[in-house]
């Protein structure tokens, strides 16, 4: 099964003379969890920035189902059903738990504007929206104040809107740093379930254990170019990644 | 009841639908706008002429002069909403200078001498004036207070929100940044061209100095001190606000020196206004904020 979901062709962003994000290839399949990684500066979040739209590329193509999504804006793709979180993580603070989720809700509504002026706290919506924070165990808290949850739980949150809208493919930028030990297990547990349900997920992580366990695949990026790309075991024995994190003639000190 | 209490009374619900108006893009959507007199004062220009150039009745002009507003108010906002805080601020700003001078140089608009004979409103052949024209402000005021809180309840209502509180979450929600606070904005200005109808039939003489940045200020004050973006908040602050110049009459030269420390208090003490969440009104009232009940 492997067939592509998004492809990126000669992706590029260059800011100014800095190359970002130079032409870079990636592939995800259908149904695969596919880990980004790489150095600080790599180009990660450049390229989910560029994914997801908030950048638009100096060149090459995105495609997604066979469309062409590059240069559109965030708001478009997300409708193309592309969800995704922040490294920094942005909850809609004076809103509830469940109202940050039934937001994302209104994806169906924000492009038609008779659709827009319904009521949005209907019964079927809170109860669709509860059905979701309880997939992403956050049940019990969905009329506390967003602003005042602590970041583990707001990382599930992002997941949660996330998920509403990718119901596709979801990005998840460093969904692991910061967490507590048993928060990071847990964590990686919804990731699976996540990848069950069906949905593919690309995500963005410095944590070398949880990227080994989780990734089905991994692309691996060092000055914006992608180095390599493999399942976790290659990686880990690529001499080029070894040396992109550690220095050239790290790896024999490591081994 | 007292001709003097009913002038103030008018002068405040006039001044309160305009506010609520620019409740609708500071307060739901979060963008700050620094010129919301500008579009009072095309509302009442607009009024002013349909009614003494083109003879129009009131209720006849009423639609043209929202429609109007709202138009210039898309016209003013593209380009101004694509800025953010500091820059928009004084972007409105700026609006507000030049709509001011527009009114004042151009002799289209009455120059420094404004436009005079403004007729009454009339209604089923009544001239209103008095308790009579407080009333229909009221009835005003009711529909643009509905409004708003329909709008609070509305999918387009929680898209602002959610663009004042992160952008670019929304944006990745599906959210057009753009569009909705356009839609704020327009919502927000036609309440001010409603407002301004309304002072330009009342007052039956206009000049641009009415629609001049102190003016802006006060309306932004009055929504500071009663409570950015809650329903009943612009009331209040517009009531307050209109109430304190008249107890303190001979403190007038200072109105603007008192409303700068007051913002300053209220930021620095109560951010959320009056009634705002967490405010002490608010705790005396045990009204509890929504969603803090589990």
């Amino acid at each position: 099964m492997t067939d592509i979901l998004l492809q990126t062709r000669d992706l590029s962003k260059h800011f100014g003379g800095l190359k970002a994000v130079d032409r870079v290839a990636l592939e995800i399949n259908t149904g695969e969890i596919l880990g980004l990684l790489g150095p600080n500066g790599a180009g990660k979040t450049v390229c989910f920035n560029l994914i997801s739209g908030v950048y638009r590329p100096t060149a090459g193509e995105i495609h997604f189902r066979g469309r062409r999504i590059d240069g559109l804006p965030s708001h478009l793709i997300a409708r193309q059903g592309i969800g995704r979180t922040f490294q920094i993580v942005k909850p809609f603070a004076s809103l509830t738990v469940l109202e940050n989720v039934l937001v994302a809700r209104g994806i169906t509504r924000y492009g038609r504007f008779g659709r827009l002026w319904a009521p949005w706290k209907s019964g079927s919506e809170v109860a669709a929206g509860m059905e979701m924070l309880e997939r992403v165990g956050l049940g019990d808290l969905a009329h506390r104040k967003a602003g005042l949850l602590p970041l583990g739980n707001l990382r599930r949150l992002e997941i949660a809107r996330a998920l509403v809208v990718g119901h596709q493919l979801i990005l998840l930028d460093e969904s692991f740093s910061g967490l507590r030990h048993e928060e990071i297990a847990q964590l990686e547990a919804l990731i699976r379930r996540i990848r069950d349900d069906g949905i593919t997920v690309l995500l963005i992580e410095h944590n070398m254990r949880v990227t080994m366990e989780l990734c089905d695949r991994i692309v691996v990026l060092d000055h914006g170019r992608k180095i390599a790309q493999g399942d976790p075991r290659s990686i880990q024995e690529n001499e080029q990644v070894i040396e992109a994190y550690l220095g050239r003639g790290g790896g024999r000190h490591a081994a | 009841m007292n001709a003097y209490l009913i002038t103030i009374g008018t002068l405040i619900v006039i001044y309160a639908i305009t506010v609520y108006g620019l409740n609708v893009i500071v307060g739901y959507a979060g963008q700050i706008s620094l010129g919301h007199a500008a579009f009072f004062g095309i509302g009442a220009y607009t009024a002013a002429l349909l009614s003494t150039k083109a003879g129009l009745s009131f209720w006849q002009a009423l639609p043209i002069v929202i429609v109007i507003s709202g138009l210039i108010g898309i016209l003013l906002g593209l380009p101004s909403l694509r800025l953010k805080e500091d820059f928009l601020a004084i972007t409105t700003i700026g609006i507000n200078f030049i709509v001011e001078a527009l009114f004042l140089y151009i002799p289209f608009f009455g120059g420094a001498l404004g436009i005079g004979g403004i007729p009454r409103v009339v209604l089923f052949g009544v001239k209103l004036k008095g308790l009579a024209f407080f009333l229909l402000c009221l009835s005003f005021l009711v529909i643009v207070m509905v409004i708003c809180w329909w709008f609070t309840r509305s999918w387009g209502g929680v898209a602002c929100f959610a663009l004042r509180e992160e952008e670019s979450a929304a944006a990745s929600l599906g959210i057009s940044p753009v569009r909705f606070k356009l839609l704020a904005f327009v919502i927000g200005t036609m309440m001010a061209g409603l407002g301004g109808a309304l002072y330009a039939h009342y007052m039956r003489f206009i000049s641009a100095t009415d629609f001049s940045f102190p003016m802006s200020i006060t309306f932004l004050s009055m929504i500071v001190l009663g409570g950015m973006g809650t329903l009943w908040g612009p009331l209040l602050g517009a009531v307050l606000l209109g109430i304190l110049p008249e107890l303190f009459r001979p403190l007038v030269d200072y109105r603007i020196l008192f409303y700068t420390a007051l913002l300053l208090l209220m930021i620095r003490f109560q951010p959320g206004g009056l009634l705002g969440e967490g405010s002490l009104v608010r705790k005396w009232l045990v009204l509890k904020p929504a969603g803090d009940h589990p």
